[in-house]
């Protein structure tokens, strides 16, 4: 295995001046995966793409990584000569050049690629039909009173895994938004409005919707465009289930939010 | 290009949520390097590989590290001597027995306290059980990989050769034994001793904070690019689609475990979302499972262990899960 080659420790056969080289190349290598990496953080707290990424509750710690990788970079760029004392011949699996360039290599491929929330075809495959079981218990989400407006679309999947009837629903009014999705084996009819609820990062995302009964044929919303449904709550017997369905009374494109998930 | 773009934007998911941790790992790893003498620390370890297995165990109540970050603190005490059974103990066990982690898996499973606590005793006793099993192999030597077992301290002579019939430079230790002054671990040994001032050891610290998430890092970008890529190519149903049944929906989650990589810190959030499908016993072998052995933290073990040795712990913590977990299907819940 060649990567069993270890650092060779600066020798003191070397000349000073080809060791002063290597030892400011190998510092420069540092300051800019460190910067690079504390770049690639400072862009998705600034841009507020770590929203597509990251549960807003551990958001912090992703924003403070990039505090400390920043300050750790400028000590390396600062630090005036290391002590001569690496710790005992490192054993690495990777050579660490080679490390440097696999971090530095991912960090300009972060800096250049903007991450995208998921979309249907991700909610497809990770199989949206049954997802209602899949949500996560808060049963003290519901001792609020909330008016039937207000909930979210997982709001509304948790009260329905509460007490399934949809039956018991019916009337309710409901404004919800999400993005479309249409399943394969439903009718021209019904579309899916869909969101992605995180539990940590993404990837745990996984998907929640809600039926929506259309007067028009589905292919006038495209998969993945942004909705926003008002209307009433029905039950509608889709591809033979019994399901809540969206009767709307309104239907609008909205932009994609900023913060696309659930949580 | 879709699943291009979703692996991607999972594998930079991955990355962002597990930097902060490694960080933190790395940190607490270089200032135990410095500040913390592990020399001292081990002497104070019970000798014993039973209750030494024990106290290596619980020594992640001192070093909230995930399995991000206990490796490199596990390799620090074993280039530092520490017995086998402590090592490994800390290594199984540190990622869940941690204040951090308990305090998480509390917030998640408020509801279903008896998760908390399982989970606690599942691993004390998984790792305990491993490190006493592997405490049967005193030198851990042959186990560890070339580079890291010529960093450990030979006290002891090993091979029985004739004391008269060797040669070099010898210094007489206090038990009678010799230790051998051109060995490359007893150079180590006498180039640190020197007390340094508090200014060099922070900077050594960062030094080697740099030098490890360097390392640990490009290792973690590995790991991740997999975990991302099994997680977008192979359909998450068809692993759930298991989930139903006793037995099968504790394979399907230690598969998960291993397949999702996801950071000890959090992973009782994820494991919270398939509360509602899977057995109780399931989700317990999830979160006793993934934090000893998962694809991310195989490449982390392989800075530190061969892979037979790797291989050992992950058959034995297996195979221990998954009857502690039945166990507590059948007749607990």
């Amino acid at each position: 295995m060649s990567a069993k080659r270890s650092r060779k420790p600066a020798s003191p056969a070397r000349k000073p001046k080809a060791r002063t080289a290597w030892y400011r190349g190998s510092k420069l290598l540092d300051v800019l995966v460190l910067g690079a990496w504390s770049m690639v953080l400072f862009r998705y707290w600034i841009t507020g793409k770590i929203f597509l990424l990251l549960h807003p509750d551990y958001m912090w710690l992703a924003n403070g990584a990039a505090i400390v990788l920043l300050g750790m970079a400028s000590f390396k760029l600062f630090q005036k000569k290391t002590v001569n004392q690496a710790p005992a011949s490192h054993s690495t699996l990777l050579p660490p050049s080679v490390s440097s360039f696999i971090l530095l290599a991912v960090a300009v491929v972060a800096l250049i690629y903007t991450p995208r929330a998921f979309a249907s075809e991700t909610a497809i495959q990770r199989g949206i039909s049954d997802s209602l079981t899949l949500t996560r218990a808060q049963p003290q989400r519901f001792v609020r009173q909330m008016s039937s407006e207000e909930r979210t679309i997982i709001d509304w999947i948790r009260t329905l895994n509460v007490y399934p009837e949809p039956d018991a629903y019916t009337g309710q009014g409901v404004k919800v938004s999400g993005f479309v999705i249409h399943p394969d084996d439903w009718p021209e009819g019904y579309l899916m409005l869909s969101r992605f609820v995180l539990t940590c990062c993404a990837a745990d995302a996984y998907p929640v919707g809600l039926p929506v009964q259309l007067a028009v044929s589905r292919q006038a919303y495209a998969p993945d465009s942004w909705l926003e449904v008002e209307g009433k709550m029905v039950t509608a017997t889709i591809d033979g289930q019994r399901q809540l369905t969206i009767e709307p009374t309104k239907l609008e494109t909205i932009p994609e939010p900023r913060n696309p998930y659930e949580y | 290009m879709e699943k291009f773009s979703n692996g991607l934007t999972l594998f930079f998911s991955l990355l962002v949520e597990a930097i902060p941790f490694l960080l933190i790992g790395v940190a607490f790893s270089s200032l135990l390097l410095f500040f913390v003498d592990e020399r001292t620390l081990i002497k104070f370890l019970p000798k014993t590989p039973l209750l030494g297995a024990v106290a290596g165990s619980l020594m992640g109540v001192f070093f909230p590290v995930c399995e991000c970050g206990n490796v490199p603190v596990a390799r620090r005490l074993i280039v530092q001597g520490a017995p086998t059974s402590v090592s490994i103990g800390f290594l199984l066990a540190a990622p869940t027995i941690n204040p951090v982690v308990f305090w998480a898996t509390w917030v998640a499973f408020r509801d279903q306290p008896e998760i908390v606590f399982l989970r606690v005793g599942f691993t004390l006793l998984i790792a305990v059980t491993i490190a006493w099993v592997f405490s049967h192999q005193p030198d851990m030597r042959p186990l560890l990989q070339p580079a890291v077992a010529r960093q450990m301290p030979k006290l002891r002579a090993s091979a029985p050769v004739n004391p008269l019939l060797r040669s070099g430079t010898f210094l007489l230790q206090t038990d009678g034994t010799t230790l051998k002054m051109d060995d490359p671990a007893v150079q180590s040994l006498i180039a640190s001793v020197p007390a340094k001032s508090m200014a060099v050891k922070l900077q050594l610290a960062i030094d080697n904070m740099v030098q490890e998430l360097k390392e640990l890092g490009a290792v973690l970008v590995m790991g991740s690019a997999i975990a991302a890529f099994v997680q977008v190519a192979a359909p998450r149903e068809w692993i759930l689609a298991l989930g139903q049944n006793f037995v099968t929906s504790i394979l399907a989650m230690l598969l998960l475990a291993a397949v999702v990589s996801i950071c000890s810190t959090v992973d009782s959030f994820f494991a919270l979302s398939f509360a509602a499908t899977f057995t109780t016993g399931a989700q317990l072998a999830f979160l006793v499972f993934g934090p000893m052995i998962d694809l991310k933290n195989i490449g982390l073990l392989l800075t530190l262990f061969k892979p037979r040795a790797i291989f050992y712990i992950f058959v034995l913590a297996a195979q221990l899960c998954f009857i502690l977990t039945l166990f507590m299907n059948f007749y607990v819940s």
